[in-house]
């Protein structure tokens, strides 16, 4: 059987509209803004329709889109590790409320959502790619036909995974002292 | 004795309810009857649900039908510019300029023109400004073609300017369906304005356009010689000098029977026995306004003065107009007076032109265009002016 070089238009579509709304919501969890995920969801759709239905010859549209994006997408976060080791290091003290729960909730949120981003970035990337799109919902299964394994390997592989995960989360919370402060402030010590 | 348990792995799967049914439910007996694997599972789980409330820290996004379609229009448009750009370094400027449509110049006419009164080159000369109010040019093309005596250099050179001297910084699109009110004015970075309590038959987003000349004024010269026009002098200023020209994103919006006014501006080919429309038909465009950047040493009016004495005006007729327009802010429609009737109205309190065809052309159609806040609307339809004006001044 032949493959086409590029794809039909309403092929693409359908493609898209099934794809899209994942694809979108797994890799605005990992980036900062709605900017840069869109950034890296149209590009990675782009390379799919430059490529053609070759591209994903061996396996599905879907895995080819989730492996690509999440790739791309922790590519960025490791562009940007710095910057959330600078967020990490000093940001939140500089603004600290205090006499007010609301702001200092979300700087302490924001904080969170940082270190996760940088241990998700620290890990090696076939273990945080598979990380994520197991918390993104993506069954063994999918998770599977995305990352080019067997489906009875994802239990082991995740489950290394999130080993490695809670490891440099771990040493990143003892490495920071700003958390316990923050913590402290908010409980008023 | 070796223990003969389940591996990680294995439970991890157990525990997420990955495992086919006739293991799982092995696993579900071994783990009852073995404390080890037990343990395990318990900790496997636990691990888990601690590893899954970092994660939980991450922002969802939240999410709505429309979402996905702005995607596609937003990735389809991404896709043709790639297209564009992929020609653009195939071909000749001149020759995109040609597939574009004739340019960003042109295009900005082409949108806002129903009628299409003159060459698309002079349409571009007089195109100098943002738009603040309109104005119309009573033009007499016999003149005007009487002075270019030779075509085919007048073609020539036009064509080595445009492959020269003009860059398209941003090619121009098809225009792209979108499904709603709110699709089309999320593309277009504006709120978009249709008729009240009436569904468009088909919604066009038209993205924006960018083009860069460089004046050369030798070349520019050699036209007005070759036409007979020595007499005008190009200033020595303007050499060298950048001109850029903006066009903003927009929408087109089809109301009633408009046959495949959509699919043709498109630029999707029709079938012969393709549908035409009726007099129910109403097209709706708006962008805001088009513009055109100079550097200070361009006087538009000393240009506009050249441009209308080589279109055929007399020196004093073509300075009587030009000091009557404020060229920085003012739309000149051109219209030839056979072909085209026309009347200077307000719309909301706006000025406004509203043109009709003439006989034998004449089928009651109107266009009306009008400046309000700062963007452009285009109004085309069938009707008696009445009925021109109230659509006009009921879009919300």
């Amino acid at each position: 059987m032949t493959v086409a070089d590029s794809w039909a238009d309403d092929e693409f579509e359908i493609i898209f509209r099934e794809h899209f709304e994942r694809l979108s919501r797994i890799v605005r969890r990992v980036l900062r803004s709605d900017a840069e995920a869109e950034e890296v969801c149209a590009e990675v759709l782009l390379r799919l329709y430059r490529g053609g239905p070759k591209t994903v010859a061996d396996g599905s549209a879907g895995g080819w889109l989730y492996r690509t994006a999440t790739r791309a997408a922790i590519d960025v976060l490791r562009r940007n590790r710095r910057r959330h080791e600078e967020e990490l290091a000093d940001g939140a003290e500089a603004s600290l409320p205090t006499d007010a729960d609301g702001p200092l909730d979300r700087i302490l949120r924001a904080e969170r959502i940082a270190r996760v981003r940088l241990a998700l970035a620290r890990m090696k990337l076939e273990k945080a790619q598979i990380l994520l799109l197991r918390h993104s919902g993506l069954s063994y299964q999918e998770i599977g036909a995305a990352m080019n394994i067997g489906t009875t390997s994802v239990g082991k592989k995740l489950a290394r995974a999130e080993s490695e995960f809670s490891r440099i989360y771990q040493r990143q919370q003892r490495m920071s002292g700003t958390a316990p402060r923050l913590e402290a402030a908010k409980e008023g010590r | 004795m070796k223990h003969a348990g389940y591996d990680t792995g294995t439970l991890r799967a157990y525990a997420d309810g990955e495992l086919e049914q006739g293991q799982s439910a092995s696993v579900a007996e071994h783990v009852e009857n073995c404390s080890r694997c037990g343990a395990e599972l318990n900790a496997v789980t636990a691990h888990a649900a601690a590893v899954s409330s970092s994660l939980d820290q991450l922002p969802q996004t939240r999410w709505d039908a429309g979402k996905t379609d702005a995607g596609w229009t937003a990735f389809r448009l991404r896709r043709n510019q790639e297209i564009s750009e992929q020609q653009a370094r195939r071909f000749p400027l001149w020759r995109i300029w040609s597939i574009a449509g004739a340019g960003a110049g042109v295009a900005l006419v082409a949108l806002l023109f129903t009628f299409a009164p003159l060459r698309s080159w002079a349409e571009s000369f007089l195109s100098i400004f943002r738009v603040e109010h309109f104005t119309v040019l009573e033009l007499n093309p016999a003149a005007m073609h009487g002075n270019l005596q030779n075509d085919a250099f007048f073609n020539q050179t036009i064509g080595h300017i445009l492959s020269d001297e003009v860059t398209v910084t941003q090619a121009p699109q098809k225009p792209v369906p979108v499904s709603d009110a709110a699709t089309a004015s999320k593309l277009a970075g504006f709120k978009i304005r249709l008729l009240p309590d009436q569904t468009p038959s088909a919604l066009l987003f038209r993205s924006g356009a960018a083009a860069q000349m460089k004046l050369n004024r030798d070349r520019l010269q050699s036209i007005l010689n070759e036409a007979g026009h020595d007499d005008l002098q190009i200033p020595e200023s303007v050499d060298g000098a950048i001109i850029g020209l903006r066009l903003p994103a927009g929408i087109m919006a089809f109301y009633g029977n408009c046959g495949n006014m959509a699919a043709r501006a498109q630029g999707i080919q029709q079938p012969a026995n393709h549908a035409e429309p009726d007099a129910s038909c109403i097209s709706l465009m708006e962008l805001p306004s088009p513009v055109v950047s100079a550097p200070p040493q361009i006087d538009p009016g000393q240009i506009a003065q050249i441009a209308l004495e080589f279109m055929g005006m007399s020196p004093s007729e073509a300075a009587s107009f030009t000091q009557s327009v404020d060229w920085t802010t003012t739309l000149v429609l051109p219209v030839i007076p056979g072909q085209t009737s026309y009347e200077k109205v307000y719309v909301a309190g706006n000025d406004g032109v509203l043109l009709r065809p003439r006989p034998p052309r004449d089928a009651g159609h109107f266009t009306l265009m009008w400046v309000d806040n700062g963007f452009v609307y285009g109004l085309v339809g069938s009707g008696d002016d009445t009925t021109a004006l109230n659509l006009a001044e009921q879009l919300e």
